[in-house]
């Protein structure tokens, strides 16, 4: 059996994917201060799941961010060709995907073969990324896990006056102090967000079908925030963090090939 | 009968009051507050009291800012853009580009004869307004205050990559733990501030005399990094906070005598302290 990796050392979180003719297992952990030894992690995660050592692996790929920093990477290829194939893998009909990352949000579109045809990449700001999230979260004392749940339990939106995410926290305080509930609260952080990705679909162009992927992926009320502000439904993968790093091993597989 | 004319300007982070006749007779700056902004009563009765004066007495009350919409007691309300203008051109005649560094927002103003003929305002992201230096400040630790005094200690500006407030804020604090010392890492700061707010300004064409305005012309640090930038020195009111309110207190004086020359009444509102309420 032929095994490839693909590592993508995102601004937040590192993914190693391990695969054959299929996913054979994957790992994230995140990111921290040192991109070396947590892309070292990651991998030695990854084989430990899969009962494999790293000399059984014949290609790595690196991606993402950090990816210079995996040291022992036969390939860097850029996030978005490793993104576009691995969204392809899971989903071969879509057209459209729009990555939430940790510091970015991305759409791109794609053809048939996975490949990237056109894209679009957020300014850097905080609130067009996943750190909105983590910022909002740490203000109302709730785990990120727990944001996607309670935001569906909202009755009542609060809506922003503002598409900052350091004005949306002074924001947030007003609201809470005049009794505003963290659900609603939440709801509105998630409209927000999908205001600023809705801008970003329509420079790029919307083909269905269309997928969302990238860490914002496992919020379930920012995936319906967008759902609602585009009409229709977003695919989702199972594990939506991992798409770039999937790619990456599918990429590296191929050389595999070549050098048969 | 002397007559009275106040300007109050509601902005984001503070309220500024100034009551004039000929000349400016007394000001006021209180802070906005946090929560619930009511504090615009307070501010004006304040300033009422400096000078002995009944409420009523005052001839006429324009308001500005951000809050202006919600100031109860105002006859009426006009926009800071136009405010800036006409309180720059009086306390500065030759002034031909205002910059407004707020708390929230940051605005250019380029003026022909005294009057606002074009401007750009950056009022949608905290990068290139005081709320940056407030989140970042916080970060390390510094008092507000402290932050312009430590960037002219400094012999070189660290670089700071981010724009946006939340990234930069991560930023500093690592490059802090990697060994940066604390005044470049400021200095940086101040220079990063400059270049989104040149780089706003600029789109108007910067002429001479340049004018800083706003709680950001109390920053030393700043308005050297704003020079740099521009190339040239600044000048900037003697209290930098009043020109807005100013400016209300003149348009109003303005607009009283034109009605007089019209022959037509002017129109008041009651003369009653009563609280801003912001979100009903």
């Amino acid at each position: 059996m032929v095994y490839a990796v693909g590592v993508d050392i995102g601004s937040a979180f590192a993914k190693a994917a391990i695969i054959s003719s299929q996913l054979v297992a994957y790992h994230i952990i995140p990111s921290g201060g040192n991109y070396k030894l947590t892309a070292d992690e990651a991998i030695k995660e990854a084989l430990k799941k899969a009962s494999l050592s790293l000399k059984d692996i014949a290609y790595v790929a690196a991606t993402g961010y950090g990816a210079s920093n995996v040291s022992f990477a036969n390939e860097i290829i850029i996030e978005i060709s490793c993104q576009a194939r691995g969204v392809s893998y899971f989903f071969p009909s879509v057209r459209t995907a729009i990555d939430i990352g940790g510091q970015f949000t991305r759409v791109f579109k794609l053809d048939d073969r996975g490949k990237a045809t056109a894209f679009m990449l957020s300014e850097k700001c905080a609130a067009g990324s996943g750190r909105f999230l983590q910022v909002i979260a740490r203000v109302l004392q709730i785990d990120f896990a727990e944001i996607g749940p309670l935001s569906l339990k909202s009755r009542e939106r609060v809506d922003f006056s503002t598409g900052c995410a350091v004005f949306a926290e002074s924001e947030a305080i007003s609201r809470i102090a005049e009794g505003a509930s963290k659900e609603d609260i939440l709801a509105g952080i998630h409209r927000a967000m999908a205001a600023k990705t809705l801008n970003l679909i329509e420079r790029v162009g919307m083909e269905p079908d269309c997928a969302l992927i990238g860490g914002g992926a496992r919020d379930i009320g920012l995936v319906k925030s967008i759902e609602e502000i585009l009409k229709l439904n977003l695919l989702v993968p199972e594990e939506p963090q991992i798409v770039a790093a999937l790619g990456a091993a599918l990429i590296a597989r191929e050389k595999t090939y070549s050098t048969d | 009968m002397k007559e009275y004319f106040a300007g109050v300007d509601i902005g984001s982070t503070m309220t500024k009051v100034v009551i004039i006749n000929e000349t400016i007779l007394a000001s006021v700056v209180g802070p906005t507050g946090p929560e619930h902004r009511k504090l615009a009563n307070r501010v004006m009765e304040e300033a009422l009291n400096k000078l002995s004066l009944p409420f009523s007495d005052i001839t006429y009350i324009v308001a500005t800012g951000y809050g202006r919409v919600n100031v109860p007691f105002a006859d009426k309300q006009i926009t800071e853009i136009s405010c800036h203008a006409r309180g720059v051109a009086n306390l500065i005649p030759t002034a031909r580009t205002v910059i407004d560094i707020g708390g929230q927002d940051c605005k250019g103003i380029k003026l022909s004869n005294g009057k606002a003929v074009d401007f750009a305002m950056n009022d949608k992201c905290a990068a290139g307004t005081g709320r940056f230096l407030e989140v970042i400040a916080e970060a390390l630790g510094v008092e507000l205050e402290e932050m312009a005094e430590l960037s002219l200690k400094a012999k070189k500006a660290a670089e700071i990559s981010n724009t946006c407030t939340v990234f930069a804020e991560l930023e500093v604090v690592s490059k802090l733990a990697e060994g940066v010392p604390l005044e470049e890492l400021v200095a940086g700061l101040h220079e990063a501030i400059a270049t989104r707010i040149y780089g706003m300004v600029s789109r108007l064409k910067i002429e001479k005399d340049v004018v800083v305005t706003g709680g950001g012309a109390k920053n030393i640090g700043l308005v050297k990094a704003m020079e740099a930038k521009i190339g040239y020195p600044v000048l900037k009111p003697e209290d930098p906070l009043l020109t807005g309110a100013l400016g209300a207190a003149l348009l109003g004086k303005d607009m009283v005598k034109q009605a007089i020359e019209k022959g037509v009444p002017v129109a008041r509102s009651e003369r009653q302290l009563r609280e801003a309420t912001f979100f009903s």
